[in-house]
């Protein structure tokens, strides 16, 4: 298996940043230009906070790459880390939705291998679907204690692992 | 999860934008304004020069300004806590607000507690001790609590406590509290007043939860997960609290949107019926006499506390089940 590099659509990435500067805008504004009360300041600020922080994080994206290599996964970018799948020990796969029927949402990966900080990829990451797919393997094959939600993510994806359920 | 706090709180700023306007030109809508019934009691009384003062009236209040200038006005005001002068008593709403604000906070929130914690407990009850005397009994209260009124419950209550204990159950607190600074002794008397309509409040609402939780664990409790949890000798309480009450707690999680805006809104009959000093018989003043700037500025609350309790719930809901539904689909 050859290596594959991976990046977020530019697309979203700018989409992304559209929001947070919408957000950054909406919250910095009035602490800026209103006499604004005590109380109310304080809640502008935690968004403004909460915006800028998505912007570092989109940027963050913007300057990172994944490999997806035969046994690795490397994300080298400004926080970059490795995870190597022979000793992969965590895989979550969750879905959100910011609708009330939570259709159109999309799927979170977390992964991390011992001793290693997790990586975290969103489904909006172009091949995200081989990452998945390599993960569950390796956690198949690792014997990674996988959550119900988890399994249920991989088998909408059509990704069945075989093993045990983590219910401790 | 970044991704999607950010999504949601984006999203409430044009809700909320949209609702603030609808709400304050609806209330402007019908003819007449808060002054029209100030100036036929002048009228009524006597008063040559009402017309007169009708005219400062409304210059004081600004109704001699064009609808969307008010408007914009009154969201300005929002960000220095300003809402504007209210018609009832020619005093800013903001100073209004306050203590009922702080006294329906307070028994909102007592009343979400009892809901929660007395439906959890006779719930699961109900639903692990499955049509014998205590699930039966735990049914009853339900179906009685659902069918019997709020307001109802409340005037028979006002009835048995006066005829036959001599209490007076209105009011939030004893008459010499009112219009005082908070103190201990008016925190206890808050607290004694409290326990009669946090009931009467929370009575439907508990009834109901009991009938939810209780169907929805009995749901879980037949599926074959929990089956073979048993087989495989996993203690029945661990059992029990792991999976199925994690999923058929949904209900509480979900509800917290529907459960916030009561707060401000909510129990409006019966604060009428047992003379509580909170914000639900203002608002019904206020909307009477379209007294629009604190008409606005309690539907305003509603709608800020609905879209954050749907907020909190979602989120909450999302890290109890992060699961696709089946035919959700996702963008990638």
């Amino acid at each position: 298996m050859s290596s594959a590099e991976l990046r977020y659509p530019r697309q979203t990435l700018w989409a992304d940043y559209l929001r947070a500067a919408a957000g950054v805008l909406l919250c910095g504004a009035p602490l800026l230009l209103l006499d604004v009360n005590r109380w109310l300041a304080g809640l502008l600020l935690a968004g403004f906070l909460l915006f800028a922080l998505f912007l570092a994080r989109t940027a963050l994206r913007h300057h990172t790459r994944y490999v997806l290599g035969p046994d690795t996964l490397c994300a080298d970018g400004p926080a970059g880390t490795l995870v190597e799948w022979a000793r992969l020990d965590r895989l979550k796969l969750s879905y959100f939705s910011t609708k009330r029927d939570r259709s159109d949402g999309w799927m979170q990966l977390s992964i991390g291998s011992t001793g290693g900080r997790m990586v975290k990829v969103d489904s909006s990451l172009d091949g995200f679907h081989d990452i998945v797919e390599r993960a569950a393997r390796a956690a198949e094959a690792g014997g990674v204690g996988l959550s119900e939600a988890t399994r249920a993510n991989l088998r909408s994806m059509g990704i069945s692992v075989a093993g045990q359920e983590e219910l401790a | 999860m970044l991704n999607f706090i950010v999504r949601r709180v984006l999203l409430m700023v044009p809700t909320l934008f949209v609702i603030s306007a609808l709400v304050y030109f609806i209330i402007d809508l019908p003819p007449g304004d808060c002054v029209t019934s100030q100036i036929d009691e002048l009228l009524a009384r006597g008063d040559a020069d009402a017309l007169v003062r009708a005219d400062e009236l409304r210059a004081l209040y600004g109704l001699d300004q064009p609808l969307w200038q008010r408007y914009f006005e009154w969201v300005g005001g929002i960000f220095r806590w300003d809402f504007g002068l209210s018609c009832q008593d020619t005093v800013p709403v903001s100073e209004l607000i306050g203590e009922r604000m702080a006294l329906t906070l307070i028994m909102e929130s007592s009343t979400i507690a009892f809901i929660w914690i007395v439906s959890f407990v006779i719930g699961v009850y109900a639903a692990t001790h499955q049509y014998r005397m205590g699930d039966y009994v735990a049914s009853f209260i339900g179906f009685v609590g659902l069918s019997v009124p709020n307001f109802l419950l409340a005037l028979v209550l006002l009835y048995v406590g006066k005829v036959y204990f001599g209490l007076s159950i209105g009011g939030l607190m004893d008459p010499e509290y009112i219009d005082k600074p908070f103190s201990w002794g008016k925190f206890v008397s808050v607290a004694e007043h409290l326990i009669i309509p946090v009931i009467v409040i929370g009575m439907s609402g508990t009834a109901g939860m009991i009938r939810r939780l209780r169907a929805n664990l009995l749901d879980e409790l037949q599926k074959q997960y929990v089956v073979t949890g048993r087989a495989k000798g996993l203690p029945p309480m661990r059992l029990l609290i792991k999976y199925p009450l994690r999923h058929a707690i949904n209900p509480f999680v979900a509800d917290i949107g529907g459960l916030l805006p009561d707060v401000i809104s909510g129990s409006v009959i019966v604060s009428v019926v047992l003379s509580l000093p909170t914000t639900g018989p203002m608002l019904l003043g206020a909307l009477k006499t379209q007294d629009v700037n604190l008409a606005a500025t309690f539907l305003l609350f509603v709608a800020v506390l609905t879209v954050i309790g749907m907020l909190i719930s979602d989120l909450a809901l999302a890290a109890l089940d992060p699961r696709i539904r089946f035919g959700a689909t996702s963008e990638k």
